[in-house]
């Protein structure tokens, strides 16, 4: 629920019952006049039926009325000094609607004869009156809703414009440009600690990012020496013409860990360095010449594995990326479509103005959605040459360039294509 | 030949010496900044190996100290920092190439080589094996005075393997001289085989002898021995 309707239902039950409370606390008091009133219509009606009966008292009979207003008759009981007033029971028209009335009793005593006097006074104005005021509050509060909307529609567009736009900002922060963002100062107080504290937080995180972009190129940096003097040692250790052929089988065990150690790091430092954008895109690089460069340097392997190559170039997919990077991708793609190629199998190469594709045939299953761009995620199909990071780079380098890239596998056929992005 | 080594990490170092030693070159060694200057000062060297991070210095001063000097040494960087803006400051300022740790020591061995040929310090601008001769210019190989038509690849195969005679030569180190640092994105070592295999065959047709050994479980050796 919207901070604004909760705050306005808060307000609107608060208000109604304020208003409930003013109502009947109005209705309280008028219903006390009116009492007043009436009382005192009763007790000069009352004077008047004693005046009355004090005059006819002397024909020596009892008298008795009953009506509905009044009902007189003689009684036992003894006389009482002061007349009771009070609201008493309601009493039914044919119509059946409860009308309220107000009714006067007292035991009087006229020449020695007790009368039980009661006088009954109908309030209907009373119903009247509720109902008007019912009304009444009904009306003030439906202006007050719909004053209270209409204020919310437009403080929400004004008085919470800034902490909108700070949001929007915070959703659209990119750790890489974290940097550059910046909220501004507004004029509301609770709205500039908001985005002073998250000036701070952002600052925090991109100095929290830089020294850990730092930590990890130096790290790769640190773990190339160690790994240098291993793969020298286990070199000449190899010169030995005394090794037993298990002894070698060991060394090279060892060698062949070590080279993938070595290049998961530099995999690793490379998909680092992507991500810090330390490979502006100065040069326009054409595609279908780099992917004649890596077809020969591949040439053997595609020779090797018989894999029959179809170029399909209709276009020429020329962009505007760093060399090294562009490099990178193609010979990913291309050595990915090699090496998961079974012998016999083909490699197709498709390049139009807009598109650079890359199928190729496999026995492998298609690459799952969520694991298709991740890093180390192809591990059960992967041999120990590969490093695992192949696609993480490949679409690091589109992400950071306006390219897309995509995949499917349709006939056992599966497709890469890079493309603009529009 | 004469080779200055500097390299702050010991057991690299000595892996480095070992191994050049192997191939018949005379090496010294500096394992700070401040003795590397002063050998480069005092002493002639072919070639300088230099590391870029040294306790008390850049490897790039040395450099800088070389050619100020008017040192005709070869120089090779050797830096665990694989950085484009290295590269280019390091030969900018007159290195002749540039590896990046770690890396295999028949590697160095042929980079050191290439950069002694190119200066020509070996006074001769061909590289002999026995009947086998090596034309780097033209890049072409005779045996016995007759024209071997080899293959780029093969060429270079042949180049290294001569560089590193009488050494074991693993399937990476010689498919990453080869074929560089990418090949290892299409696949394994395997084919590596074949081209051994042919660059034999054609030396063997055009008649040299045998020198290409396998060495079982590690890969192979070029020798006469």
């Amino acid at each position: 629920m919207k901070l604004l309707t909760k705050t306005t239902l808060y307000f609107l039950s608060a208000m109604l019952t304020l208003l409930g409370i003013t109502g009947f606390y109005l209705f309280k008091q008028f219903s006390k006049g009116l009492d007043e009133r009436s009382d005192k219509e009763l007790l000069a009606g009352e004077l008047e039926w004693v005046r009355y009966l004090e005059s006819q008292a002397g024909q020596g009979t009892a008298f008795i009325l009953r009506s509905k207003e009044i009902s007189i008759f003689p009684t036992d009981a003894p006389p009482e000094d002061y007349p009771v007033i009070s609201n008493a029971g309601d009493y039914t028209y044919e119509s059946g609607v409860r009308i309220p009335y107000r009714q006067l009793s007292q035991v009087v005593s006229i020449e020695g004869l007790s009368y039980q006097l009661t006088i009954k006074k109908s309030q209907e104005q009373k119903t009247a009156l509720i109902k008007s005021f019912t009304r009444i509050m009904m009306i003030v509060f439906a202006g007050l809703f719909l004053a209270t909307i209409l204020f919310n529609w437009v403080i929400s567009r004004k008085l919470w414009r800034p902490f909108r736009q700070s949001l929007q900002k915070i959703r659209t922060a990119d750790l890489q440009k974290m940097q550059t963002i910046h909220f501004e100062k507004t004029n509301t107080r609770e709205f500039n600690e908001l985005n002073a504290s998250l000036n701070f937080m952002t600052g925090k995180i991109y100095d929290d990012f830089l020294s850990m972009k730092e930590f990890t190129e130096d790290a790769a940096h640190e773990m190339q020496t160690p790994i240098a003097v291993v793969q020298s040692k286990l070199e000449i250790l190899l010169q030995d013409n005394n090794l037993t052929a298990e002894q070698v089988e060991a060394v090279m065990q060892a060698a062949d860990a070590l080279t993938r150690l070595s290049r998961l790091n530099q995999g690793l430092l490379f998909l680092a360095r992507i991500q810090n954008n330390q490979y502006t895109a100065d040069s326009l690089v054409d595609f279908e010449e780099i992917t004649r460069k890596y077809l020969a340097l591949f040439s053997e392997l595609i020779k090797e594995k018989q894999i029959e190559i179809k170029t399909d170039i209709t276009g020429k997919f020329k962009i505007q990326l760093h060399y090294l990077l562009a490099d990178s991708m193609v010979s990913n793609l291309l050595g990915n479509a090699i090496r998961y190629n079974y012998p016999g199998g083909q490699l197709n190469v498709t390049i139009t103005d807009t598109q650079f594709c890359i199928s190729n045939t496999s026995q492998l299953d298609a690459i799952p959605k969520d694991k298709l761009f991740k890093r180390f995620s192809s591990t059960k199909n992967r041999d120990i040459s590969s490093s695992g990071l192949g696609l993480a780079i490949v679409k690091k380098i589109a992400e950071t360039n306006d390219l897309e890239i995509s995949y499917r596998m349709e006939n056992g056929i599966h497709l890469f294509t890079v493309s603009k992005n529009k | 030949m004469k080779i200055l080594i500097i390299e702050d990490e010991k057991p690299l170092r000595e892996s480095i010496k070992k191994y050049l030693g192997y191939q018949g070159y005379i090496c010294e060694t500096a394992d700070d900044f401040a003795l590397a200057r002063e050998k480069v000062a005092t002493f002639t060297y072919d070639c300088v190996v230099v590391d870029i991070g040294l306790p008390g210095g850049s490897g790039f001063e040395i450099i800088k100290e070389l050619k100020y000097l008017e040192s005709r040494a070869g120089i090779i960087i050797i830096s665990a920092k694989n950085s484009l803006d290295d590269k280019l400051k390091g030969l900018g300022l007159g290195s002749d190439d540039y590896l990046t740790k770690p890396f295999h020591l028949p590697e160095l061995m042929a980079r050191i080589q290439a950069v002694l040929r190119r200066r020509n310090f070996q006074g001769s601008k061909f590289i002999r094996f026995n009947e086998i001769s090596l034309f780097p210019e033209g890049r072409q190989v005779t045996v016995n005075d007759t024209v071997v038509e080899l293959t780029d690849k093969e060429y270079n195969l042949l180049e290294y393997l001569i560089s590193n005679k009488g050494r074991v030569l693993t399937k990476p180190a010689i498919a990453e001289h080869i074929w560089g640092d990418e090949y290892l994105q299409a696949g394994g070592y395997d084919f590596i085989y074949s081209q051994i295999k042919n660059l034999r065959k054609k030396l063997l047709d055009a008649g040299s002898g045998d020198y290409v050994k396998t060495v079982y479980g590690s890969g192979y050796r070029f020798t006469d021995r």
